[in-house]
């Protein structure tokens, strides 16, 4: 119990594993770009460099500047802990789907709180859209999160995996909602089309213009364990599962790909042009989730 | 009249705050200041500062003699360096009433056109970026590289080519270079035609430029504004056809316009420009071997005094260079038009009223700004807000600061 939250598949697995997968999405990325890109160790680096910096606090800045980045990346930790990865949950009780879900949606809200609490106004205007973004892509995530636990009748995602395991994928028979998983993904994790709180040529660096040092590399590292996290969930809830981390590999690394194609074909969305897009998909999980209602 | 003032205060009431956006921003590369004001996210005012980057060239130009300029005149702008100088040449050939052998012209042509290749380039790149796909961004400045190559090839010279001199060019085109030109040409074009399609098809793409940034053709006209920004808008105008200098108009190309006066056509028109550019490009390789091989002609460098203008089409619209002789071998006074000086001050204003906030970087860059050329002739002091003429001794004086 210890060695799964603590090593593997708890802190340090997740945060080594969120940064490599980052680094290999960046170099993958960089390859489509004819690019020759960082070496996939570069998050790493990274950290290290930003750890070492030194941490500026702007005179305007209101309290929450120096704890919510913490917050974030508690939260979006815990939110690993509650996922299963190669077929292990770290923590796991009944209901923990709501948990999870919680968990996932305050990891955002508190780097965009952190946004506000600099009081920029980059800073603010990145955490405006991003608040605008939540309503957008919560809509399709929970519903199509809720397919499969409905069609399952269980609310634990460790239990809807070993279902897959043993019964096939839940992707193949609600496709609507898979798709619509996927979009949310791309959104929470901001990959384009979706990166538009932190839009360089609009506003700077969005929610963490003013942020510097250790609380910068919380942020950063917190984006990076959400998007692992969104994968894991993912395979567990659509894409058949994973019993052993052979599957787990093979699994993440095309959904990475996935991710990485998006990343790489598309320009950016407005937040009016977003949140028609999100919310498209939301109706496009209604279709599986009445499905699932209809034949129960 | 009183609704105007009802208007007005309508509008600064509509305001909830402003966002200074530059000099320091990572939309731009060069230093310029807007101050955005918004309602919302909903732009409804903009105001324009420029001069950051004011190095006073025109009154340096006066204090150096005519074949010193020609090096000032190509550090103007970083990116149409070949079109500065080969105008400041043209001026003072008008200046001293002389033609140059035909193959300086056509060896000028090509290196102004080879420019517009890559200018138009790393224009499309920059669209690409500022609407957040660095994938068009990264292929845009790949093939900007070919031309960059084939300017290398020509001069020796990446930027500042250095092609020009007073009376012809500096140095010339060898015959055995020509066939790998061609090769890259057709390389160009293959990938433009996939870029136009990119460009006019690509669904992200067209939601954040088509219908966005809308320049009216009356405006157009009003405000004089020229090139490329104003061709997008229908007006059909271009110094190349218009008033033919070197050999424009013994060669066979047309002038692109398009009519949808939005971002998406500014970026049409320049997809379409390299074309015409290649076309031109091909019809110049293939004349080259068949001239003859005087590249220069000779011409006093005291000139008498006399006035004459050169005007250009820049990969940015129309350019004009304006000397004023005194007998002596320094221009009396010399004065330099920019076209995005124009379209900067003039343009900006209308297209962004009533745009979101998201869509400025990609309507700026749809404009295709280039500050440093406009920065020259402007001047203020934004900490105290006055005025100062920044002179020789002032600019040294900082020089000598600096080194101690």
């Amino acid at each position: 119990m210890i060695f799964e939250i603590l090593i593997y598949p708890g802190f340090v697995f997740l945060v080594l594993a969120s940064m490599i997968y980052y680094g290999i999405l960046r170099k993958v990325a960089a390859r489509m770009q004819s690019r020759i890109g960082p070496p996939i160790w570069q998050p790493i680096l990274d950290f290290i460099k930003l750890v070492g910096k030194e941490d500026l606090n702007p005179e305007q800045a209101k309290a929450g500047f120096t704890f919510w980045p913490f917050i974030a990346i508690t939260s979006v930790l815990i939110a690993g802990l509650l996922t299963p990865i190669a077929g292990i949950v770290p923590l796991s009780f009944t209901g923990d789907i709501v948990v999870l879900i919680y968990f996932l949606a305050f990891g955002s809200l508190a780097v965009y709180l952190s946004g506000f609490s600099s009081s920029n106004p980059y800073g603010v205007v990145g955490s405006m859209r991003g608040l605008i973004q939540m309503i957008g892509y919560e809509f399709p995530f929970i519903v199509s999160i809720l397919v499969p636990v409905v069609a399952a009748g269980i609310l634990s995602p460790f239990l809807i995996n070993t279902l897959q395991v043993h019964y096939g994928w839940f992707g193949f028979t609600f496709p609507f909602a898979a798709i619509a998983y996927f979009v949310s993904i791309l959104a929470k994790v901001e990959v384009p089309p979706f990166h538009t709180p932190g839009a360089h040529q609009e506003i700077v660096s969005g929610y963490s213009t003013e942020y510097t040092g250790t609380r910068l590399a919380m942020i950063e590292l917190a984006h990076m364990i959400k998007l692992f996290v969104l994968i894991s969930l993912g395979i567990a809830l659509f894409f058949g599962g994973s019993a052993d981390i052979l599957m787990f590999i093979v699994k993440s690394l095309v959904l990475l790909f996935i991710i990485t194609l998006a990343r790489v074909l598309v320009a950016r969305f407005r937040i009016d042009q977003i949140l028609k897009f999100t919310w498209f998909f939301g109706f496009v999980a209604l279709i599986d989730l009445v499905r699932v209602v209809l034949i129960l | 009249m009183k609704e105007e003032k009802k208007m007005e205060k309508v509008k600064e009431e509509r305001v909830t705050y402003s966002l200074p956006i530059g000099p320091q921003h990572p939309m731009y590369v060069e230093a310029e200041n807007l101050n955005v004001y918004l309602d919302g996210e909903t732009i409804v005012d903009v105001d324009i500062n420029v001069g950051y980057l004011h190095r006073g060239i025109e009154e340096l130009m006066q204090r150096r003699n005519y074949l010193q300029n020609i090096y000032l005149s190509e550090r103007i702008c970083g990116i149409c360096s070949g079109i500065h100088s080969m105008t400041y040449c043209q001026c003072i050939e008008n200046l001293l009433d002389v033609n140059i052998p035909e193959r300086a012209k056509y060896i000028r042509t090509m290196v102004l056109e080879l420019e517009r290749l890559h200018s138009h380039f790393l224009f499309l790149g920059v669209v690409g970026y500022e609407i957040g796909m660095d994938t068009a961004f990264m292929y845009a400045w790949k093939d900007r590289e070919f031309s960059m190559d084939m300017l290398e090839q020509v001069s020796g010279n990446r930027v500042n080519y250095a092609m020009p001199t007073v009376g012809g060019v500096r140095r010339d085109v060898p015959n055995h270079i020509i066939p790998s030109m061609l090769k890259k040409l057709n390389h160009l074009e293959k990938r433009t035609e996939y870029y136009r399609k990119v460009f006019l098809r690509d669904r992200t793409i067209i939601a954040r430029t088509r219908g966005l940034g809308i320049l009216p053709k009356k405006d157009v006209e009003r405000f004089s504004i020229v090139g490329p920004v104003a061709r997008a808008s229908g007006l059909k105008i271009d110094v190349r056809r218009d008033t033919p200098y070197l050999k424009y108009d013994d060669l066979d190309w047309k002038v692109i316009v398009e009519k949808a006066e939005d971002s998406q056509s500014r970026v049409m028109v320049k997809v379409l420009e390299i074309f015409q550019s290649i076309k031109i490009l091909r019809q110049c390789l293939k004349k080259l071997p068949s001239l003859d091989r005087e590249i220069k002609t000779k011409v006093p460098l005291v000139i008498p005094k006399a006035e004459a203008i050169a005007i250009t089409e820049a990969p940015r619209g129309e350019l004009v260079y304006y000397a004023m002789s005194n007998g002596t071998d320094r221009p009396e006074r010399m004065r330099i038009r920019t076209p995005s000086f124009v379209n900067i001050i003039y343009s900006l204003p209308i297209i962004l009223k009533e745009q979101q906030l998201a869509d400025l970087p990609a309507i700026v860059a749809s404009i295709d700004p280039c500050f440093s050329c406009t920065d020259r002739m402007t001047l203020i002091d934004t900490k105290s807000g006055e005025k100062k003429t920044v002179d020789e001794t002032y600019l040294k004086k900082l020089g000598e600061r600096r080194l101690k």
